[in-house]
């Protein structure tokens, strides 16, 4: 099954109109006392997870806005229905 | 069944390769991934360290992961001067495993073409060159002429949308039998004495004092002072069990081969360009790859888009292509690195606790050598200058490696 994803302004389209924009790691880090490895868990370091994670999307063949979805890495579908806690 | 083709297994009447054996309540070092990288590791364990008393746990069956789904393409013409040399031994063990292991492992230095269609690809080849050159390692620059002469299926005229300029060509480069690795390495560990279990899968690794102390699977508890973490895709799941977080995106990689022909293509081609490299197998047929949907996916579904994509840019370096039909895809997954480099460390603030990923779709390639030098490793505690600088303290000390100049953007991370 290949993937949809649901821009918020052009709606469900076709997964290859996007670019990934990587997972979603929180806001950035404040500069100010900022420790290397805080830095680098930032940058670089990712849960990868196999499951249902929250991650960014930029509707690059599209309206272009940056938005976040939640998707399952386990079978590759977009996820809908309110985020649980 | 064992394929008859292996003399060993047929003079030994009605042997099993694999033996089975119940799990050990504990051993010496348990491996986690029953794949190439697991299986070397074990060997060399046995072999050259004396330690026999080794698990490998896999939880579906040898070679189920990267080691059975990678296009069995073998090279050493990386760029950076950690990568190189350890490429360059990786390609002289396969005949002398071919010999240790009794297996034939089909290894068929046939050469890798790699094709440049701009001057900035020419050039960066020329880089390649170089350094593979200042390794003693056999790498030259044809021109689009000499290219043709190699392969003489390639279309070098500018009907192509992206004319082929020239090429790296490296001789000592080619193809090794998959699945003949896998099954070798897994007759030699078992031969040693090395228990292999599959379909047990590792549910939890525990740490007490900060040493590992024992591994949980669905089969029973096992202690044991070494765990490695060999789980491919799957590095970050284990690693996430003893809260170490990687630089890793795990991408599915796809790949296909077609109906099989007479033989036309007698070396590995690739092109950055086209995103495409194809050689001919034994058998025959075009074994063709490889395209990564650029996000992260667990699955090892193959797209009708990539499929697409692969026959349009065989048939343009390859037009005699034209109408020959993919027999088969599949798909594999890639545990990618910010930097297309992997990560190999251990006893660091975990004593016993070692890893050996991020290959990327590099791990084929590596997987031999590395598992003497991370045997080595386990055995001895020593870090072996070789994987060093594979450390994951690199990603905090902004010490990245230079391999990323090469290849094709996959994502924001690289």
């Amino acid at each position: 099954m290949s993937l949809t994803i649901t821009c918020p302004i052009c709606g469900q389209r076709n997964g290859y109109e996007f670019r990934f924009g990587g997972e979603e790691r929180g806001p950035r880090p404040d500069e100010e006392d900022l420790t290397h490895e805080q830095w680098c868990d930032y940058v670089h370091m990712r849960t990868n997870i196999g499951g249902i994670q929250r991650e960014w999307w930029y509707h690059r063949d599209g309206c272009g806005s940056w938005f976040t979805i939640r998707r399952d890495t386990l079978t590759n579908l977009e996820v809908e229905g309110p985020e649980e806690t | 069944m064992a394929p008859r083709i292996f003399s060993r297994l047929t003079r030994k009447k009605k042997q099993r390769v694999l033996q089975r054996h119940s799990l050990k309540g504990s051993y010496d070092a348990v491996i986690i991934g029953g794949g190439l990288h697991g299986l070397a590791t074990a060997y060399f364990l046995a072999k050259e360290r004396g330690m026999t008393d080794v698990a490998v746990i896999e939880r579906r069956y040898i070679g189920f992961g990267g080691s059975g789904r990678n296009t069995a393409i073998v090279r050493a013409n990386q760029r950076t001067k950690e990568n190189l040399p350890l490429y360059a031994e990786g390609l002289e063990l396969w005949p002398k495993l071919t010999d240790e292991l009794d297996f034939n492992l089909m290894f068929f230095n046939c050469g890798n073409l790699n094709l440049a269609h701009s001057e900035a690809a020419l050039g960066s080849m020329r880089l390649l060159v170089a350094s593979a050159q200042f390794h003693g390692i056999k790498s030259e620059i044809l021109d689009a002429k000499q290219c043709k002469e190699i392969v003489p299926i390639l279309d070098i005229s500018d009907r192509l949308t992206y004319p082929i300029m020239g090429g790296m060509y490296h001789p000592p480069g080619g193809t090794v039998r998959h699945d003949a690795v896998v099954w070798g390495l897994a007759q030699g560990v078992t031969n040693h004495g090395v228990h292999i279990h599959q379909g047990t899968e590792v549910t939890g690794i525990n740490v007490h004092k900060g040493r590992v102390v024992s591994v949980e699977t669905d089969k029973g508890a096992i202690s044991t002072p070494l765990v490695l973490n060999a789980a491919g895709g799957y590095s970050t799941l284990i690693s996430a069990m003893v809260g170490i977080q990687l630089p890793i995106h795990v991408l599915t990689i796809q790949a296909m081969v077609t109906q099989p022909l007479k033989p036309i293509l007698h070396h590995v081609v690739s092109s950055g360009g086209y995103h495409c490299y194809a050689n001919q197998t034994l058998k025959g047929e075009i074994a063709t790859g490889a395209h990564m949907d650029p996000w992260p996916n667990y699955t090892t579904d193959v797209s009708a888009h990539y499929i697409k994509h692969q026959a349009e840019a065989l048939t343009e370096l390859m037009p005699c292509l034209k109408g020959v039909k993919f027999m088969r895809s599949w798909a594999g997954l890639a545990d990618m690195t910010p930097d297309m480099a992997p990560i190999i460390d251990g006893n660091d603030h975990i004593q016993g606790y070692f890893m050996d990923c991020g290959w990327g779709y590099f791990g084929f390639k590596s997987g031999a050598v590395i598992g003497k030098y991370m045997a080595e490793f386990m055995a001895t505690g020593r870090y072996p200058d070789r994987l060093a600088p594979f450390t994951l303290r690199r990603y905090e000390d902004h010490r990245l490696m230079g391999e990323i100049a090469n290849p094709v953007n996959y994502g924001p991370w690289n």
